[in-house]
């Protein structure tokens, strides 16, 4: 055996990582890298001529108003949500790991939001809150409380807590078999130890089980967060890539979109490739920031069984 | 105590079985509304119709080309789930003994692709496919799903093929079997839960992913069913029965597969969350 061929034997594993590894750099590294490469230039999408432009897209950016509010819509939504999965999604989450009958059945309903695509339920929310075919309205009015009907979606103040509604709707899921994979590793013993110390219902899960739950409050922070500065298909269902009605559903995934390739209300001129590259790689630093100190500092607090 | 507890376990299944109506209420009614005539949606906004229309789904499959679209969306999901899951495991295989300063390195690379958002790629993917000539094909979204679908399916399957006792490997070495022969014939066949795992979830996806193909599907006759159906929406943004029959249409697959197969669908998504 020649020193070669011992040498491919030795590494022969590795070569089974050869197929894959192509795909990996042409459709998702190298796409990255020149994500970066095109953030500091110039350049509209078409031909050739791009022009070295430095730090002025990201300076321009973070100077325009557009980009705080989308990004404050971003961190709204996302604070929302986080609400919604820490308590009802945790309170569900007790709720079935009691074990009731038809427990399949309940988690099989509640967790089914998650697998539907975010058009079919931008399109099952639009069916609910539409001003034109929407069905609360009419219920509304027809229960006598007609006063509180909206236009939901068109509203200036209705309209972002209605995609948050939506979003959440989607995501509950999550939270639920998230925070139920966490207690199953809640030993029984120490809540009964708790409870023979006297310590009341809740007590016992604010002293007890919620502490043993922080692991799975860090991860579903942290997939929220992800999930969240990501959000673009439910506000493009919704409201649109302009994020009506006048940009109070803006989000950064929208802003992005509309920047590379337009949208009603936006003329060709205003399409500017490099700058909505910009914007995206402000989205992932950010990202990658928040993410590294969420589960930095959320890791800390994680106690062990 | 006794009636406590029944008081308990009472308000538990009053509190799930109300959790449960929001989830289904709203989409029993567009399943409702997929039947309903556009008067009938203004003549009884949340009644049943007056009479069903069948003829929204007729439609729904010539009209807005939900033959089409549903035709892409399986070759694209199908291809890409399968391509991607294969060289996953082949991946995971090559890496398994990680003790190899260059598998290790490998590895992290792989999985650090979860942390690419989609939003930074889609751009000069845009420009690279373009370059490629694969604008207006259906490769355009088969060739990025299958490499966005291996983080996931590395993270989930090297652990998987590290547990696996060396002897299995040895044995088929000692009966002469080469190294592809014995991931195919050994290897392969054991992993199966974490295939199907790793296909769920991917699979999933790849069948709701709406903004990919809102960028990369050029051609209409290239778009997948969310994107179709949207598109639809832009052109005849009246004709509501028809488009909540494409959504019932463009749901109803994974919606079934969920039901035959719920415990293993919770089960291959919250590992994916916990672990992503």
């Amino acid at each position: 055996m020649t020193a070669l061929q011992r040498r491919l034997r030795q590494y022969g594993h590795l070569w089974f990582t050869l197929p894959g590894l192509v795909f990996f750099s042409v459709f998702l590294v190298y796409p990255m890298l020149t994500a970066f490469r095109l953030s500091v230039v110039d350049w509209n999408g078409l031909g050739n001529e791009s022009r070295f432009v430095g730090l002025d897209n990201f300076r321009e950016a973070l100077t325009s108003v557009t980009f705080y509010r989308a990004a404050w819509h971003n961190i709204v939504i996302f604070l929302a949500i986080l609400v919604v999965q820490h308590t009802i999604g945790l309170f569900l989450a007790v709720q079935l790991n009691a074990r009731p009958r038809f427990m399949e059945v309940y988690r099989t309903i509640l967790f089914l939001p998650v697998i539907l695509s975010l058009v079919a339920t931008g399109f099952i929310w639009t069916l609910i809150l539409s001003p034109n075919i929407g069905i609360l309205n009419p219920f509304l009015s027809d229960i006598g409380l007609g006063f509180l009907a909206q236009p939901w979606l068109n509203d200036i103040t209705w309209a972002l807590p209605s995609v948050i509604v939506v979003q959440a709707w989607n995501h509950l899921g999550w939270a639920i078999v998230i925070y139920m994979s966490g207690l199953q590793n809640v030993p029984r013993e120490l809540r009964e130890a708790a409870q023979i110390d006297g310590a009341n219902g809740w007590q016992r899960f604010w002293n007890v089980t919620f502490p043993l739950l922080s692991p799975a409050f860090t991860s579903l922070t942290v997939i929220t967060f992800i999930q969240n500065i990501r959000v673009f298909d439910v506000v493009y269902v919704l409201t649109g890539p302009i994020g009506s009605p006048a940009g109070r559903t803006d989000v950064l995934g929208t802003l992005v979109y509309r920047m590379a390739f337009g949208a009603a209300g936006v003329t060709s001129a205003d399409i500017r490739f490099s700058y909505a590259i910009a914007i995206a790689v402000l989205i992932f630093i950010f990202m990658l920031i928040c993410s590294t100190g969420l589960l930095y500092g959320l890791r800390r607090r994680e106690v062990e069984a | 105590m006794k009636l406590r507890r029944a008081v308990e376990v009472g308000v538990r299944h009053f509190v799930l079985c109300a959790a449960s109506l929001v989830v289904l209420v709203p989409i029993a009614y567009v399943v409702i509304a997929s039947f309903k005539t556009i008067p009938d949606f203004f003549a009884n906004p949340y009644g049943l119709p007056e009479e069903w229309a069948w003829q929204n789904y007729v439609s729904a499959w010539r009209d807005a080309r939900i033959s089409i679209t549903l035709t892409n969306s399986i070759i694209v999901t199908a291809t890409a789930v399968s391509v991607s899951t294969f060289l996953a495991a082949l991946i995971s295989y090559g890496l398994s003994r990680r003790e190899r300063p260059l598998a290790m390195f490998l590895y992290t690379f792989f999985v650090s692709g979860l942390l690419i958002p989609v939003q930074m790629i889609i751009l000069p993917l845009f420009v690279l496919l373009r370059q490629f000539g694969l604008l207006g094909t259906l490769f355009a979204l088969i060739c990025p799903y299958i490499a966005m679908g291996l983080p996931l399916g590395v993270l989930i399957l090297t652990p998987l093929i590290a547990t696996l006792p060396r002897d299995l490997s040895d044995a088929g070495r000692i009966d002469g079997a080469s190294e592809l022969q014995i991931f195919l014939h050994i290897i392969l066949p054991v992993l199966r839960p974490g295939l199907a795992s790793v296909v769920i979830l991917n699979g999933v996806w790849m069948w709701n992913e709406f903004f990919i193909p809102l960028v990369l599907a050029l051609k209409a006759d290239t778009q997948t069913l969310p994107v179709g159906i949207m598109s639809f929406v832009g052109t005849y943004n009246t004709e509501w029965g028809l488009i909540f029959a494409s959504v019932v249409i463009a749901t109803a697959p994974v919606v079934i597969a969920y039901i035959l197969m719920s415990r293993q669908f919770v089960a291959g998504l919250t590992a994916g969350a916990v672990k992503g």
